[in-house]
């Protein structure tokens, strides 16, 4: 292998994705706007939606609304809800023609009165925002007013309301200012480069293989004295810069939005948003090693995804095929960072370091938790360079296959 | 400059090159004279190192197509009619590009470049982007990129496929002009007029095997015909091997 070679290789293969406009546009602008918009558009979107329907007067359905008593009814007024009668409360709801339905028994304000006890059925529909929303209104009013009938039959009963919640339960914290600084960050920023690099670095991958042998170009590169696996290992560094280029702008956006969020919505916040803004504000002590630590962490899966895609892609004959063999490889990589929500339920053996992407995750939350654990880290190194390094050999042999290369 | 003895190579059941036996001499332009299928791709593939063959050994431009393949692919220079350029890139960037896997510093791509330009008026070939070229124009730039490193020999492998009358022209004069005493041309083709035209000395080739090779004239005079394509069907008939024409009627 020649350095210069290879570098070449990689330079022409920049070039000619830097000047294609959908590859700048999925590489750089797509990462960058995406969680930004995510995040600060869906809250916006949505919260104005819940504000308008809790601030509108939505009307329910109501059976025998002479029933209800003058004070409850004066509680859900004021929830802004208005009542018309109605003599099937379920079909009215379930139609959809009222987005929620309540049924009071007869009886209700004497059984109340007397110390007893009453029944108010509320029909709504589970999983629809709107019915649950008005519902919810309902349940409000219905607490209110049954605290203040709670206060009163204590009082008549000559008890203070505290006799209810003899224990206060206090929770403090105990992670360390670390852990507490890290939140999410250290499985986030694998995350993002494992999706980001496979968005980012796609283009650039088939492109570079099976697109040079549908446009007949590859037979031209082949018959010059560049090596293959110079050729190989030019399409992988192109790849993989193009991956981490997409990576890193999904994690600026990803600040941004955070910084923005927390402007804006400041205390309602402490999402992981803010936390990453606290890491970049220097709340988070790693040190410098860390630091170098999670940047060499973050290479190596890069380098393992940007291989996984040359492989495949080298694989491909055409365009086509390429892609089909690509599209559903974010769904499969996302298995383990599934798998990982669930890590602090088990215990591991430090076997579980060589599974690829996953063992990244958990190290380098460890990383960003202040520990440096020397065999993990080891371990998913050595596992990231030796898949990368299958996935590269894959590739070579599939460039030196007459039957993958030729084809008439 | 080549020789080639005995070389085989087969595709599953098919046999793309069988037992081939041709040597090209400096100085000519050798004919592979052929209809579609009969291995003339294949027997260039071979000759430029991107194919293995089964059987056989071949020697280009003194080198072992098995042990040497860098010093080969470093002799030849290879124009084929399908060849893509890169289509963001433009025809003086393609040529940087190959110029320097050629292991060629800049000064002497600048140079050769101009030299190139001057022997096939390419134009704004080299400052615009290949995805607008005509084929015409495409057609330069590969013939362009094929020299650039001023190789020994070049296969022209259906060069002039897909061209218009007058960029065939370009390429065919070009050709004829090519050899030196230590230059040789393969030109492997279907179209009998241009082996006519243009070759010294030519190997029909007919699935998969060579079924006469010999000077152009002398292949005109041993089937006492006064065209190629006269020639062609006279010997493929005496070889005892079904035309294509008539297996398939
Ligand atoms: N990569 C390949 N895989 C399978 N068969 C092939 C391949 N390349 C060529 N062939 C077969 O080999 C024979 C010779 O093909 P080729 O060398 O392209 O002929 P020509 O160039 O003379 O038209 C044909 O029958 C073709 O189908
Ligand atoms: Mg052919």
């Amino acid at each position: 292998m020649r350095p210069e070679m290879i570098l070449h290789i990689t330079r022409k293969e920049i070039l000619s994705t830097l000047r294609d406009r959908r590859a700048i546009i999925s590489n750089l602008l797509i990462p960058f706007l995406i969680l930004p918009l995510v995040m600060l558009g869906l809250p916006v979107f949505l919260g104005g939606l819940f504000e308008r329907e809790s601030q509108t007067i939505s009307e329910i359905a109501v059976v025998s609304l002479v029933n209800l008593p003058a004070d409850l009814r004066q509680q859900l007024e004021a929830q802004n809800l208005a009542f018309s009668e109605v003599t099937d409360p379920f079909s009215v709801v379930e139609s959809g023609d009222y987005q929620a339905a309540i049924a009071i028994e007869a009886g209700f304000a004497e059984a109340l009165e007397s110390g007893g006890k009453a029944t108010l059925t509320l029909y709504s529909k589970r999983g629809n925002l709107r019915s649950e929303l008005i519902a919810s209104k309902v349940e409000n009013a219905v607490r209110d007013y049954q605290q203040t009938i709670v206060a009163e039959r204590l009082k008549a009963a000559g008890l203070d309301v505290a006799v209810l919640t003899p224990i206060e339960l206090s929770a403090v914290d105990a992670s360390s200012a670390a852990e507490r600084a890290s939140g999410s960050f250290g499985w986030l920023i694998p995350f993002f480069i494992v999706i980001w690099t496979l968005a980012g670095g796609q283009m650039t991958a088939i492109d570079a293989t099976a697109g040079e042998k549908e446009r007949g170009t590859l037979e031209v590169l082949l018959v010059s004295p560049v090596r293959r696996i110079e050729a190989v290992m030019g399409k992988f560094l192109a790849t993989m810069l193009f991956g981490l280029t997409a990576a890193l702008m999904a994690i600026l956006g990803y600040v941004l939005g955070g910084t923005v969020m927390r402007r804006f919505f400041g205390a309602q916040l402490g999402d992981e948003g803010s936390e990453i803004v606290t890491l970049l504000g220097g709340s988070l002590s790693i040190d410098l090693i860390s630091i170098l630590l999670l940047i060499i962490s973050s290479l190596l899966l890069a380098a393992l995804i940007a291989a996984l895609l040359i492989g495949i892609t080298m694989f491909a004959r055409s365009f086509r095929e390429a892609q089909t063999y690509v599209a559903p490889l974010s769904f499969i990589l996302i298995i383990p960072i599934v798998g990982l929500q669930f890590a602090d339920f088990f215990s591991f053996s430090s076997l579980i370091y060589l599974i690829p992407i996953l063992n990244t995750m958990l190290l380098m939350d460890e990383i960003v938790k202040g520990s440096i654990p020397l065999v993990p880290l080891l371990l998913t190194w050595g596992s990231s360079l030796g898949f990368a390094a299958i996935f590269l050999d894959f590739a070579y042999r599939s460039f030196k296959r007459e039957d993958v290369l030729f084809r008439t | 400059m080549i020789e080639v003895s005995n070389l085989s190579k087969a595709f599953g059941k098919v046999k793309a090159a069988d037992k081939l036996n041709f040597s090209v001499q400096a100085g000519e332009i050798f004919g592979l004279l052929g209809p579609n299928g009969a291995g003339k791709t294949t027997t260039l593939r071979i000759l430029a190192t991107l194919l293995k063959a089964d059987a056989g050994s071949a020697t280009v431009n003194g080198f072992d197509i098995n042990k040497e393949s860098e010093q080969v692919r470093t002799s030849i220079g290879v124009v084929n009619g399908g060849m893509g350029l890169y289509d963001r890139l433009s025809g003086s960037e393609v040529l940087y590009y190959f110029g320097k896997l050629y292991g060629m510093k800049r000064q002497a791509i600048e140079k050769r470049i101009l030299e190139l330009d001057e022997l096939l008026k390419l134009g704004d070939t080299l400052t615009r982007r290949c995805g607008s070229f005509s084929s015409g124009m495409k057609q330069k730039i590969v013939i362009a990129r094929a020299l650039l490193h001023d190789p020994s020999i070049i296969f022209f492998d259906e060069a002039t496929s897909g061209l218009d009358v007058m960029a065939r022209r370009a390429v065919l004069d070009f050709v004829k002009n090519y050899p030196s005493e230590d230059r040789a041309v393969i030109y492997s083709t279907h179209v009998m007029g241009e082996v006519e035209e243009l070759c010294d000395r030519a190997a029909i080739i007919y699935q998969g095997k060579i079924i006469a090779q010999d000077s152009t004239r002398a292949l005109l005079g041993k089937a006492q015909a006064s065209n190629l394509e006269q020639a062609f069907f006279t010997i493929v008939e005496s070889s005892g091997l079904v035309p294509a024409v008539e297996a398939s009627a």
